[in-house]
């Protein structure tokens, strides 16, 4: 006697989003779904894609990146070159922490300058982030748009400032990461915004804000599965593609304290923290999750089958 | 009396279009049919031709396609309809004027500047949409005084709106040494018919930011019309072809404001004089509002200082708080009985005074604005105690009539005055109230005799709110608000605020949820239809629980509103007070928040109470509310009322005071509060049962609860 399992199915889909590559590049389309991660049921035309962040100004950098990415420190062209061709990194987060004043405060036209070259050294797709200054950033937007040569992503529009970033996208054809407080409400809200300035609903990524192991992740993960299942059950405000930037477990002193002799190698301890973190995340429901060390790219690629 | 208008529109239109006929004509025979034509540095065309056509302009022959659909709007007939349609026409054959002109380039001499190019379009744009340009002024025409018209485009400069020049008045302005360029977002584009520049920058902003695409002409029109937020100053006398350039941009749904005597057409087309006149009533008509990003005021100002307290020895000068006469009263008005920014002080400022004075007051603050009710004033009042206590040296206690204001030494000493006071006011209710609010006034007297006559007038307002209040029941309202605003860290609660069950926080009622939708109309407060009443006595509401379904996303399928035993409400966590059932009371027991006992008759503090109340999880017998929900005639229907209350803190009782009587007083049980036990008569159920038989406790004779 064959019995037929009770399957659910969702009214909903998530919009399938395109972040667009350079000639001769390869584009990353994510979104699409119409079940939950990781299981057999439902339509995954999208695997997760997984990214890599290339940094720009001086770096304090934990044991376990410092031998990894150490090298790069100070050139983002060739550090972007890297991700992008061995390391495997289907696209680029391109931090410009430089421009922060904490960080050295490296000019808004420096900031678009090394946009510029990192676009023209390869064609992978690009999300360029703010330095995370208000002031700076209200500048450094529209700098930048206006200097990618190609369609980026702006991260990130918050509720403050997504007027302007949007602005600045929709000069110039951009997309932007929304971004919210692990606040669904707010997601929501920040993705209604955006739709009354009539921003194209297909150039927009959901940032969550994404705690690392032992420091907030469960939250994320909270998040993340609600803002999945509220986007499947027909809400379209929150049926887009979610981001999860991992640099938070780079906070955690399990990650990066060689103090510590009774945990371990801090130089595997960093990369497993990062690993884990980006798993709960796909998990959760993450389409896009971008990480520091190298390692993690393969690894996380290799669990984010579909 | 519009028809001689509406002729000369269209006789304009006709001329425009017959110009560019022979213009297209002769540039057709020098340079042939296929020649191209195009302005320099666009992505689109001929951009009105792109926003309101579907025809594609590549060449001069497209360009005649283009002359051709024009002409067909101009018809005869000297109507409102038609005279706007003329306006269109003109604008399209303008643009093809204006793009046969910059054949080379930029066809005028410096400092104008002709076509406008995407790349600087973008650059501006990103603020037009940011809103820290706050819209666009045209300036067209020849001003008969110089000088005046150079004020108003300074006016414009230091408001931060996009400028455009076009006519004689370039030359005017430059000689006046206004400043031009893009660095001052002033364009001086050309001669008068250059203002074509203006609107295909218009265009093109709807193209670029307004994710509209080609030949959607009225989409196109919506976004000019209510996005772009611009008005045309039309100087001097207006010919046939002006005025059709203006009806061009009256059917985008611009303001033109001209200083001649032109017969109005509201919104549309106003005559006043240039300057001042013209700047008001341009922004007004086009709803732009300038955010005052810092108050001019002598003192800090801010969240920072709200908790300061003034002390007796600190303080110059009080007012009310028992020691005088003191009120304050917010109304609303119709929008042209408020001037805006208006602070008037009047009878003795602060200065000079010396220190411990009282004096009486008088605050009275006017709103307007077109989405401003009646319902709201009340929520902007009670804002003023906290706008008052932002100040560093301004303390502000109660409300009304009752209100208390201390001003410190310190204050007073660095010049603070009344006026600041009121700049406070004006400032902080436009930035709270943005969409709801147009225009603030502010005034103050400190003159007795006004204060007393001004304090009957004010009561008599008040009592007519308090009325209004009370007709505001569950039963006659047909939709209540939610607050979602604690979802943050109790994902599944959903608050519904009605008008007799206000937020358990107790800081929302429902005209809070009501104008907290109108200020953001995508936040934490959304209409909740009550839908079909499925059980009055529990307040149950086949709309109210498809709400919370839905918000709960699942976990909360029905709630019933003034019931605590069945599908109650759930709570986030910041409830005023608990409400726990006590089975051998056969009541329910409040305690509130500040109560620090260890002990109530339930066996719990409040601290372990709320621990198992919160969280968005229904929890039969066990609610959070807001302690005015005690006093409500929909308290706890389903379970029998206030009859039900059978213990309280003293505290709350002292809170709650007079009200409770009178409710109590009210569903028939005058002595109903003595009966009611607090933390000195009993912390155990036994006790608590002993008192209730002793004093003959109604609940005793209710129901059983279980």
């Amino acid at each position: 006697m064959s019995v037929a399992l009770p399957i659910p199915g969702f009214p909903g889909r998530i919009l399938a989003v395109t972040l667009p590559a350079g000639p001769g590049g390869t584009p990353v389309t994510v979104g699409g779904q119409n079940a939950l991660p990781l299981l057999p049921e439902g339509e995954h035309p999208n695997a997760p894609a997984v990214g890599m962040e290339v940094p720009t100004g001086p770096l304090e950098l934990p044991p376990a990146l410092a031998e990894a990415i150490g090298p790069f420190a100070g050139d983002p062209v060739a550090m972007a070159r890297k991700c992008a061709g061995d390391w495997g990194a289907r696209f680029l987060f391109l931090s410009l922490s430089g421009c922060h004043p904490d960080a050295g405060g490296q000019s808004v036209s420096f900031g678009a300058a090394v946009v510029r070259e990192v676009l023209s050294a390869t064609p992978a797709p690009v999300i360029v982030g703010g330095c995370g200054d208000e002031e700076v950033d209200a500048r450094l937007f529209p700098a930048v748009a206006e200097a990618a040569g190609r369609p980026v992503f702006l991260s990130y529009a918050e509720e403050k400032n997504h007027r302007l970033v949007a602005g600045a996208a929709l000069a110039y054809g951009h997309g932007v990461v929304s971004w919210s407080p692990i606040d669904i409400n707010m997601a929501k809200q920040m993705n209604l915004l955006l739709a009354d300035l009539g921003f194209p609903p297909d150039r927009v990524l959901i940032d969550p804000l994404t705690g690392g192991l032992g420091y907030g992740m469960e939250y994320t993960f909270s998040i993340v599965e609600r803002i999945r299942l509220a986007g499947l059950s027909g809400d379209a405000a929150l049926a887009r593609p979610v981001l999860c930037h991992l640099g938070d477990a780079w906070k955690a002193r399990e990650a990066t304290d060689p103090s510590e002799g009774t945990w371990g190698d801090v130089g595997a301890r960093g990369p497993r923290w990062e690993e884990t973190t980006g798993l709960a995340c796909l998990a959760a429901g993450a389409d896009l999750v971008v990480c520091r060390h190298p390692s993690s790219v393969a690894r996380l690629s290799g669990a984010a089958w579909r | 009396m519009h028809e001689p208008l509406f002729s000369a529109c269209l006789r304009g239109a006709a001329a425009v279009l017959a110009l560019a006929r022979t213009t297209l004509a002769d540039a057709a025979d020098r340079r042939g049919n296929n020649a191209p034509l195009a302005y320099p540095d666009t992505a689109y065309e001929l951009p009105v031709a792109f926003g309101l056509t579907d025809l594609r302009v590549a060449t001069l022959g497209d360009a005649g396609k283009v002359l051709d659909l024009a002409e067909t709007l101009v018809r005869r007939g000297a109507t409102a309809e038609n005279a706007l349609d003329a306006g269109a026409a003109t604008l399209l054959a303008a643009d093809v004027l204006g793009a046969l002109s910059h054949e080379k380039g930029n066809p005028y001499p410096p400092p104008a500047v002709g076509f406008v190019p995407d790349s600087t379009l973008r650059k501006l744009g990103i603020y037009l949409v940011d809103g820290s340009v706050p819209g666009v002024a045209v300036v067209v025409g020849k001003a008969t005084d110089p000088a005046a018209a150079a004020g108003m485009v300074r006016q414009f400069q230091e408001i931060g709106l996009l400028v455009f020049l076009a006519g004689d008045v370039v030359a005017q302005l430059d000689a006046q040494g206004v400043k031009l360029g893009e660095d001052f977002k002033t364009f001086p584009l050309g001669p008068l018919p250059a203002v074509i520049h203006a609107v295909n920058f218009a265009v093109r902003a709807g193209l670029t930011f307004g994710g509209i695409g080609r030949g959607q002409g009225a989409a196109m029109l919506s976004y000019l019309g209510t996005r772009v937020k611009a008005f045309v100053c039309a100087l001097g006398p207006l010919d046939d072809v002006a005025l059709a350039i203006a009806a061009g941009a009256m059917k985008a749904g611009l303001t033109v404001l001209s200083d001649q005597p032109v017969p109005e057409i509201p919104g549309l087309l106003l005559s006043r004089p240039a300057g001042d006149e013209m700047v008001r009533a341009g922004m007004e008509a086009r709803g732009i509002k300038v955010k005052m990003v810092k108050v001019p005021i002598p003192i800090a100002f801010g969240p920072a200082f709200e908790g300061e307290r003034i002390r007796k020895a600190d303080t110059h000068i009080e007012f009310g708080g028992g020691r005088s006469v003191a009120w304050e009263l917010v109304r609303s008005a119709p929008t042209e009985e408020v001037t805006d920014r208006e602070i008037v002080v009047d009878g003795p400022d602060l200065r000079g005074l010396p220190a411990g004075s009282v004096l009486p007051l008088g605050i009275v603050v006017r709103v307007a604005g077109a989405r401003m009710q009646r319902d709201f004033e009340s929520v902007l009042e009670r804002r003023i105690h906290r706008i008052v206590n932002y100040g560093e040296g301004t303390m502000h206690v109660a409300q009304r009539d009752t209100t208390w204001i201390r001003v410190s030494t310190e204050a007073v000493g660095k010049g603070f005055s009344l006026s600041d006071l009121g700049l406070m006011l004006y400032a902080k209710l436009h930035a709270d109230f943005e969409n709801i609010v147009d225009k603030v006034a502010v005034s103050i007297t400190t003159r007795l005799e006004d204060v007393q006559a001004g304090l009957a007038w004010a009561r008599a307002a008040y009592a007519e709110r308090d009325a209004r209040a009370r007709t505001l029941t569950d039963d006659a309202v047909s939709e209540f608000y939610s607050c979602t605003l604690c979802q943050s860290f109790a994902p599944n609660h959903v608050c519904i605020v009605s008008p007799e069950r206000l937020g358990l926080c107790g800081a929302i009622n429902w005209l809070d949820g009501k104008a907290g939708f109108e200020i953001t109309p995508t936040g934490p407060n959304q209409p909740v239809q009550k839908g079909a009443v499925l059980d009055a006595v529990k307040g149950s509401f086949d709309g109210v629980n498809a709400f919370v379904r839905e918000n709960s996303r699942n976990t909360v399928t029905g709630m019933n509103l003034y019931s605590i035993m069945e599908s109650p409400m759930t709570s986030c966590g910041c409830f005023e007070c608990v409400l726990a059932v006590i089975p051998e009371a056969n009541g329910v027991m409040a305690v509130n928040r500040e109560f620090t006992g260890p002990e109530t008759p339930c066996g719990m503090g409040f601290s372990t109470l709320a621990g198992s109340v919160g969280g968005g999880v229904q929890t039969p017998g066990f609610m959070g509310v807001g302690k005015h929900y005690l006093l409500s005639r929909k308290f706890l229907g389903a379970e029998g009322g206030l009859a039900r209350v059978v213990w309280m803190t003293r505290e709350m009782k002292e809170y709650l005071g007079p009200l409770l009587r009178e409710r109590a007083t009210e569903i028939g049980m005058p002595d109903l509060v003595d009966q009611i036990a607090d933390e000195t008569v009993a912390v155990t159920p036994d006790a608590l049962v002993e008192h209730l038989v002793k004093v003959g406790h109604p609940a005793l004779k209710l129901p059983p609860l279980l």
